[in-house]
Order: structure tokens, then sequence, then C-alpha cells
């Protein structure tokens, strides 16, 4: 059994209460531990450095130097947190006068941080720490047949100098997840695009365009569904997929997953489980399809 | 070795719509994308268009899309790119409109850019300007400016004053992508980069009030494609965020985008926690909540609502601490 500490961030455990769900269903039959962090704080989703940038190293200095104090690295289940805990985790190993500064802090609230923790968002954790030789044994139900368009979007992916999972410029993780639940995975030009959350309450326009787009292109490529390993990008591709629909003039209705529902379904999770009644656009017709795909 | 270059082609005097052509390409050891290039024009098709000049990654004109990801041609090694995706596929840089097969029309950029003000505002009076007016003809000239940390902070190797305009970053931003007026990344990185300058006199925060506005630096999707792809290794989605940041601290907050970050960290100073319902009320006032209520309204009928009323993180205090010892408890 592995174990991390479990950061969801703020949206898994608010609005996107599902993904939470999702992933520690999966976790149970995976075997992964998840060490709740009731004292860490929000990463500041990924804009508190226009506010001050010395306190985005505050308080995720402080997320890192919990996880460290209990001896283990961090499993994230939102690309923004990811990016956001990356990045500090960099400065803080990186610049030792970040590092004094923080650990100043720190030693005020009983903590310190020495730069040993690893942040590792649910997708690869999969891929690096269980392998999907490990998923395949584990799956009861096979994608066959199913074609997903995989939405990495920014933050798993870019800059590639805090996050190093995979390659920036043509990344695979996302496809051979697909690949190996026995899905076939979509390919599309805006696979690692923006889907403009992080402006959705300030220029909705320009974020529903992005987020609308990718939907209609994975779409025209027949995809059943798609899926998106962070809770803001689903936001927008689900929740504001029918602002996104009449703001680009096109009829969309593609089903939305988190990472950890897909996982979920090919591990035999009903609807309900996977919380799917949440969700914008139903995903009645692929769990249908899913449901002939006994392994 | 041979290898196969995949082309866009467009000639909007003659061609109805744009078209690809492959050519096939004998590689030598060291060989870039921009050589290829210049041996298919010199040795087999003549007609494909494309800029170019300095071929050494400093004039910025060879800037194109390489296997979907915008590259100076003259950076990039043919063999990586075969390595990775087996064939060299070149288009144009993306928005902006197409002249001919890899060329595009620049003038949006250009205009975005001459926007910000890119030179310094007025003359600064003080004695260590006047002391220039006193200069005799061989006096060596002392600039304490290059003392100053901010301007320090602009000299770095990766730093915006080395921006050579290729355009990589505005072709890759998602922002203008959904957005076709604002301002892009280039543009918001010189705006800093004058904001910053302690020669500039802007005496009423002109630089960061204008940028405040609709398609300024508010706009920015953070989608981090600028810092990637950059090949001068500027980061030009740090600038804004610097420029958020130094608008904040000067009481710069009438756009919502602003209010957004304010709310945000409001509400972690006090919960710990994103408050999404509060955040979403703070950023777009009265008109953003009755724009968002269909969006709001269907999500409640599928439960996808957050808690009206946030549970404390354990341990709020360490958080307060934060904030107490940045001297931040005033900016809330």
């Amino acid at each position: 059994m592995i174990t991390y500490a479990y950061y969801p961030g703020c949206v898994a455990q608010e609005s996107g209460k599902e993904l939470d769900n999702a992933t520690k269903f999966i976790a149970g039959r995976l075997g992964i531990n998840l060490i709740p962090m009731p004292e860490a704080s929000c990463c500041g989703g990924g804009v508190i450095d226009g506010f001050d940038k010395n306190l985005k190293l505050f308080i995720n200095g402080r997320t890192l130097a919990l996880a460290e104090k209990e001896g283990l690295d961090i499993m994230t289940i939102c690309n923004t947190c990811t990016l956001t805990l990356s990045e500090v985790n960099e400065e803080l190993i990186n610049n030792p006068e970040s590092l004094e500064k923080t650990n100043e802090y720190l030693a005020k609230i009983g903590l310190k941080y020495t730069g040993k923790v690893k942040v590792k968002h649910i997708l690869y954790a999969v891929r690096d720490d269980i392998g999907f030789d490990k998923l395949k044994e584990k799956a009861v139900k096979s994608l066959k047949g199913i074609k997903i368009a995989p939405f990495y979007g920014c933050h798993i992916l870019r800059p590639s100098s805090a996050v190093k999972f995979d390659d920036v410029e043509n990344p695979q993780g996302f496809e051979e997840l697909i690949k190996a639940l026995g899905g076939e995975p979509v390919s599309y030009a805006r696979r690692t695009k923006c889907c403009g959350f992080q402006t959705i309450l300030v220029n909705e326009s320009t974020s529903t365009s992005l987020a609308g787009n990718a939907i209609y292109e994975a779409q025209e490529k027949n995809a059943d569904a798609m899926v998106t390993p962070c809770p803001l990008c689903h936001l927008s591709l689900d929740t504001y997929q029918t602002v996104a629909a009449k703001n680009i003039n096109k009829k969309l209705s593609l089903p939305i997953l988190h990472v950890p529902q897909l996982i979920g379904i090919a591990l035999g999770a009903d609807y309900a489980e996977m919380g799917f009644s949440r969700h914008n656009v139903s995903l009645r017709g692929l769990m249908a399809k899913v449901r002939q795909n006994d392994i | 070795m041979e290898f196969k270059v995949r082309a866009y082609r467009f000639n909007p005097e003659t061609d109805e719509k744009p078209y690809y052509k492959e050519y096939t390409v004998e590689d030598y050891p060291g060989m870039t994308v921009l050589n290829a290039l210049i041996k298919i024009k010199s040795e087999l098709d003549g007609t494909l268009s494309f800029r170019r000049s300095c071929r050494s990654a400093i004039c910025g004109s060879c800037a194109m899309k390489i296997n979907g990801i915008t590259k100076l041609a003259c950076k990039t090694q043919v063999s990586l790119e075969i390595d990775k995706f087996g064939i060299i596929n070149v288009e144009p840089l993306a928005n902006m409109p197409v002249i001919r097969d890899l060329i595009v029309d620049q003038e949006v950029f250009f205009d975005k850019i001459k926007a910000i003000k890119p030179y310094l505002l007025g003359q600064r009076e003080d004695d260590a300007h006047n002391r220039f007016k006193t200069l005799k003809e061989g006096e060596k000239i002392s600039q304490p400016v290059y003392d100053k940390s901010e301007f320090k902070n602009l000299t770095g190797n990766e730093d915006t004053p080395n921006c050579i305009l290729c355009e990589c970053c505005y072709s890759e931003c998602g922002g203008v992508v959904g957005n076709k007026d604002y301002l892009g990344p280039a543009a918001l990185a010189k705006l800093y980069r004058y904001a910053e300058d302690p020669r500039d006199n802007d005496k009423n925060g002109s630089r960061l009030v204008n940028g405040s506005m609709p398609n300024g630096f508010w706009d920015c999707v953070h989608c981090q494609a600028c810092e990637q792809f950059c090949p001068k290794g500027i980061s030009p989605v740090k600038s804004i965020v610097r420029l958020h940041e130094k608008s904040i601290k000067n009481s710069i907050t009438f756009s919502p985008g602003s209010k957004h970050v304010v709310s945000i960290a409001r509400s972690i100073g006090e919960t710990g926690r994103l408050d999404e319902i509060k955040v979403a009320f703070e950023s777009g006032g009265v008109t953003g909540l009755l724009n968002d209520l269909p969006v709001a309204f269907g999500a409640g009928l599928k439960g996808k609502i957050p808690p009206l009323r946030l549970k404390l993180i354990k341990d709020m205090e360490d958080i307060r601490l934060a904030y107490k010892e940045l001297d931040l408890e005033d900016k809330l």
C-alpha cells in the first residue's frame, strides 16, 4: 500500500465534491492510503502571487512542511494546486533566500521545511506509483469502443520548469491511461490548451470561448466523452458548457469526466458512486455503453 | 537520412483555401528547421514563402508553428523534431492573419506594443536628472539608476528587456485566442518593464490604470504558454502577475480581475479556504451575479452548490500569522 498526504484543494471539497468522492473510491480499490490534511490551506487558486508573492510562499510552504513532518509526499487532484505547490517547492529548493524567509515564518508555527516533499497529481501517481498493469488487473469494466478526449489543460504541463510529469510538447500520460482502460484516446489539437477558467469571473466571453472550442473540436472528432485532471477545467467544460455553446454558437453536448471517475467506472463504480448526477451534461449514454463491457 | 517537411501553403491571390505540401529533404548533422526551409526554397520550390534573417535566434523573424508549437525555426533542430514527431510540420504563427504561406500580418501585434507606450514617460526633474544638463564634453556619465534594485531586476539574462518581439508568446497565448483585443504577453511584459523603470516619470500611475482596463493585464488566462514557449527564456506571465501585485499594492483595484484576486486573498485570510460563492459575488458584483444566475441555478438543481458557510481549516491562526507577518491585513 502506498501512502500520500492528500491535498484535494478547495473546489473538490466544495462544488466539485464528486471528484473528492471518486478519488476516495478509487484509492480504496487501488490500495492508496490517503492521509487527510485538515490543517492545509487553499493554495491561492493560481492567482495569490498577484496579491503578494511572499504570501504564496508562506501558505504553500506551510502545506509542504505539514507533509514533510509526516514524512509523506503530497497527492493532488487539481492542476492549479499541483502547479502552485510545485512552483513553491522549486522556489524553496532552489532559492536559499526564499527558503530562509519561509522557514522564519514556519518556525513561529512550529514547522520547518527542508525540500523533501514531492508533489504528485493523481494521474501521474497512478502511472508511476501504482502502474497501469495493476490498474488493468483491478478493472472489471472495459472502455472498449469508447472514444475519450483527454483534456490536459495548462497547469499539469506548464511551465515544465515546475511541473515535470510529462513531455510538455507531446504529453502521453493521459493517452496511456485511456488505452490501459481499453478506451480509444481522441487526438485533437486543443488537448493541451487552456480551458479559460482563470478569467471565468472576469471575462466570461474569453473563458467560455476557449472551453467551447475545445469541446467542439473533440465532438467533431467523434469523442464520446472528455476527461480532465482538474476540477477548475471541469467547471469551465461541464458547468459552463451551455454558456460556452451559446457563446461560440455551436451545439455542444459532451459529457466531461474527472480522471478518478474515468478510473472509477473501469473499477466498477456505479452512477451514484461517481456522483454523475451532479454533472451538467448527462453521462447516462456513456454509462449504458460501459455497462455492456464486462471484462 | 531523408525526412518529410509538410508545409502550410496559402496564396490569397491564387488559392481558394489553404493546403499542405510535402517535401522530402536530406538531413545533415546540426540541421535546423530554417536550414531545411532554405534548402526547400533554393532547391525544390522557390515559391515557399517565410520570413528569416539572422539565423542566430536574435532577430525573431523565423517564428512559426513547428509540429503544433510556436518556435524559432533557426533554433529548432530537425533531428529532435523527427525523433519526437517523425515529420516537420510547419504552419504560420497563430492569432494573426496570414499574408502568404508562413508569413503573417504583424500589424495588430505591433499596434498592441505601441498601445502600452514603450518609452519613458515625461522627464524627471530631480537632482540626478538635472546633473545631465551640466555635463561637460567628455565627462564621465554616472547614472545612479543602474544601482537601483528595480532596474537590476530588469537586466537579468532572462528578463523582459531581452524580448526580441518574435511573437512566439503571442501566437501561443490563450488570452488572445479567446479575445483578439487582449494586449497579449509581449506588450504586457513590456508594460511591466516600463512600469518598473525608475527613470519613468509616470506621476499618476497611468500605466497601471490603463493596463487595468478591459483587454489589459487582468485578462491573462494564466495558461503559462508564454513562459513555456519563449525562445529567450522570458516569463511574460510572471511580469503580468507582478503588474497585478503592483496595482493592488497601489490600491488600483477598480477592475473585476483585481477584485477577484483580493477576494481570494480575503477568503483565505478569513477561512483558510477559497469561498466559491463569496469570490463569485465579490469579483463580478451584482451584475456578475445576475449574469451567472442561470449557471448557478442549473448547478444548484444538480446539487452542485458549494456550502454557504465554510468550516475554518484546522490551526487557522497559522494563516492569520502569515498575513500579519507580511503586513497584509490592511490590504484585505
